[in-house]
């Protein structure tokens, strides 16, 4: 900072090097605003209709009357439609836009015709529309995560595939001379996605493989949704967003490049651990949980990077709402990844299979890993597409605490549950433990209903929370995008004031 | 020479319209957040490798420990194919008992007794046919039997359906068991069948319409 030009730059700010790349990140910013806003507004809607069917479910599950006369919303299909909800329209459409976003920002390019991708995004939402009423109506498949109806899925897959092929052509004709983690794992996804969903849509629906071959691809499908689309997007969203809410670097990039091609290698492999105990070869079974054992590698090396990077400025915790969502969802993949590993294992699967434990796992990956990730991220990306501030910091906070604790009661109760419900249904002598008479082993199964009861209705609790939460959010987002733009200089939306107010350091 | 203008291809005097307040203000968002991540390079913690190496170490153990010999149709991990291949015995099959079951099929003519139906059904039980020669009793399992047939002094006159080719397309094994069960039981005397005698049969015979009594008495 000692030379000639350095000094000019430090009295004028606008013609610093600096301000050059700032200007640049601007005019990105600019050119995703039209089809990076679409996906905002698709996702926050699919996560509302999403958490609806939801509760609909879960309703179902401790009031069996409730809406029982109706016919489209029967505990088959509205729990489908949930699910297919918030993969399709909530999680993909915000992957979409942090694809979008980032990938043009790292990438430094220009988004160019916009409007195709909006139109493609338009076609993506259409096909899960479509999906979705299909499953209400009764034409869901029979392939779990696959339940979209045959006539939906080619509008899915071709308006993927547009997407897919612009956020590479950015990558293509980026100015960036560097690739930064968070690229990686976002190019990754984008090549992972089309395959799996190809290979599993043909081998499944189209031109059904037969017999176990089928279960197979079914669950190395609905494994990898997670593994290689949804968790290299939620993962390249904490590489970005953590440093850049620090203003420090990633800790080790040998560390990220560890993390990555380990995960890269092992992930799709453990899809098979879905079918432990089930008529699969027994060397298959061995396979994937192997390959998930060995999960741990990548987690728990991208875990301790996330963790040096973090280490001393947790006080920003306490101020940054983008960094608190971002972390509690890090700190969960890394938890939820480690239990997955163990609930691979033979000996565990035996209890907790085919029990609410694995519902609990589903909502700690998606929900308190992937989504609280993707909240974060938007609370970032919002105001540089719209050049205002959030309107409410109390909504946020309401969003923040209702989300997390409600993600947390559900993913703890149904944990919890689960066990209890493996172990009743697995062992013939636990009459006892319920108080029941000494002779009425085994537990009859009306007694496990009755037991996970209590269970069921905290859970529906919980997703009362969440949708509290969500609410926030929703008109959050709304009002922020109906208020006028401010004139002047503006403060970030935070918690609180931290120490040194960010404007301060630019 | 003249002297470059020093406006010339001095991009910042350009952006100087950059620093107009008003912009300022609208970018101030985009003005304040800190520069674009990148990584740092601090080296590998040794526990890592340590780490590495423990997870790949108990990875392998388990795949050795139950990779079930790679065998495709073995769903048990705990399946050794060295093990099965000594414990291994020939697999013995008590004629008597396979009889029995297929008996079920015999027993909707001959009764479950043996005893047949007087006048519709001749018996099993003491007939001279069942306890007598074994070239006849297979070939009448294998092709059938029809018209007229004395049995134990009386008269029938009834078809016996082939249980051989062109019939039920019993294997050897099941013929020799059924009629080893009725040669031995109620007190039936005759000696068992072997599967090997019912081939040799089947193969000299082949497919044929019902044999008549009169050409069964013709053989030995």
């Amino acid at each position: 900072m000692a030379s000639g030009t350095n000094l000019s730059e430090s009295l004028n700010p606008a013609t610093s090097s600096e301000a050059v790349k700032r200007a640049e990140l601007s005019e990105i910013d600019a050119s995703t605003k039209i089809p990076a806003l679409f996906f905002l507004c698709s996702a926050l809607g699919w996560i509302l209709i999403g958490t609806i069917f939801a509760l609909i479910a879960s309703f179902k599950m401790h009031t069996p009357g409730f809406l029982g006369d109706a016919e489209w919303l029967t505990f088959g299909r509205v729990r489908t439609a949930h699910l297919n909800a918030v993969i399709y329209g909530w999680a993909s459409n915000a992957s979409f836009l942090v694809i979008i976003w980032l990938m043009a920002r790292l990438s430094r390019s220009l988004l160019r015709h916009p409007i195709l991708l909006l139109t493609a995004g338009v076609f993506w939402n259409v096909g899960v529309t479509i999906g979705i009423y299909g499953i209400l109506t009764g034409d869901s498949t029979s392939i779990e995560w696959l339940e979209i109806p045959p006539y939906a899925t080619p509008l899915l897959f071709v308006a993927y595939a547009l997407m897919g092929v612009w956020a590479v052509i950015m990558f293509r004709f980026g100015k960036s001379p560097h690739i930064y983690v968070s690229q990686w794992y976002i190019l990754a996804a984008l090549f992972w996605f089309p395959w799996i969903y190809s290979v599993a849509q043909i081998m499944t629906i189209w031109a059904p493989a037969r017999g176990t071959v089928q279960a197979l691809v079914n669950w190395w499908f609905a494994h990898n949704v997670l593994g290689l689309w949804f968790t290299p997007i939620g993962l390249a969203s904490v590489y970005y967003f953590l440093p850049k809410v620090l203003g420090k670097p990633i800790h080790s990039y040998y560390l990220s490049v560890l993390g990555f091609w380990s995960l890269a290698i092992f992930y799709n492999w453990a899809g098979v651990h879905h079918l432990v105990g089930g008529p699969v070869p027994a060397w298959v079974q061995t396979a994937g949980i192997a390959a998930s054992i060995m999960m741990l590698i990548p987690v728990v090396v991208t875990g301790i990077n996330h963790h040096m990077t973090m280490i001393g400025s947790f006080n920003a915790l306490r101020y940054s709402p983008t960094l608190r969502f971002i972390v509690f969802g890090a700190v969960n993949y890394t938890l939820v990844s480690v239990i997955g590993s163990f609930m691979s294992l033979r000996g565990w699967a035996e209890i907790t299979h085919f029990t609410q434990h694995t519902i609990a796992h589903a909502h700690h990956g998606l929900y308190a890993f992937f989504t609280m990730v993707m909240f974060g991220a938007i609370y970032y990306i919002l105001p540089r597409l719209l050049l205002k501030e959030w309107p409410s910091a109390a909504l946020i906070s309401v969003h923040f605490w209702a989300t997390a604790v409600g993600s947390l009661i559900m993913v703890l109760v149904l944990t919890v549950g689960g066990f209890h419900q493996g172990l009743l249904l697995n062992t013939p002598k636990l009459a006892n433990t319920l108080g029941l008479q000494p002779g009425t082993d085994p537990v009859p199964f009306l007694e496990v209903v009755r037991v996970m009861n209590k269970y069921l209705v905290s859970r529906s609790l919980s997703g009362i929370l969440i949708f509290v939460g969500h609410l926030a959010f929703a008109v959050n987002v709304v009002w922020m995008l109906l208020k006028p733009r401010s004139a002047e200089v503006t403060a970030p939306t935070l918690f609180r004031n931290p120490p040194e107010m960010e404007v301060v350091t630019r | 020479m003249k002297t470059p203008d020093p406006r010339e291809h001095n991009t910042r005097i350009e952006q100087a319209g950059a620093s107009d307040e008003s912009i300022q203000d609208v970018h101030a968002i985009l003005a304040r957040e800190k520069p674009e991540p990148h990584e740092g390079y601090s080296p590998m913690p040794l526990f890592v490798l340590g780490f590495v190496s423990a997870i790949i170490f108990i990875g392998a153990i388990y795949i050795v420990r139950h990779r079930a010999g790679f065998d495709p149709l073995a769903y048990d991990e705990r399946y050794d194919p060295s093990m099965a291949a000594t414990n291994a015995a020939p697999v013995k099959v008590d004629p008597i008992a396979e009889g029995k079951k297929l008996f079920m099929t015999c027993a909707a003519c001959h009764q479950p007794t043996g005893q047949g139906v007087p006048g519709v059904f001749p018996p099993l039980v003491k007939s001279e046919w069942v306890n007598g020669s074994e070239d006849r009793v297979i070939r009448i399992l294998l092709n059938g039997l029809s018209g007229p047939v004395k049995v134990e002094g009386n008269t029938y006159n009834n078809a016996m359906p082939a249980f051989g080719p062109g019939g039920y397309g019993w294997s050897d094994e099941k013929i020799s068991y059924i009629l080893t069960y009725v040669r031995q039981e109620w007190g039936n005397t005759g000696a068992p069948i072997t599967p090997e005698k019912v081939a040799e049969i089947r193969k000299a015979v082949g497919q044929r319409k019902p044999w008549a009594a009169e050409e069964l008495e013709a053989i030995k």
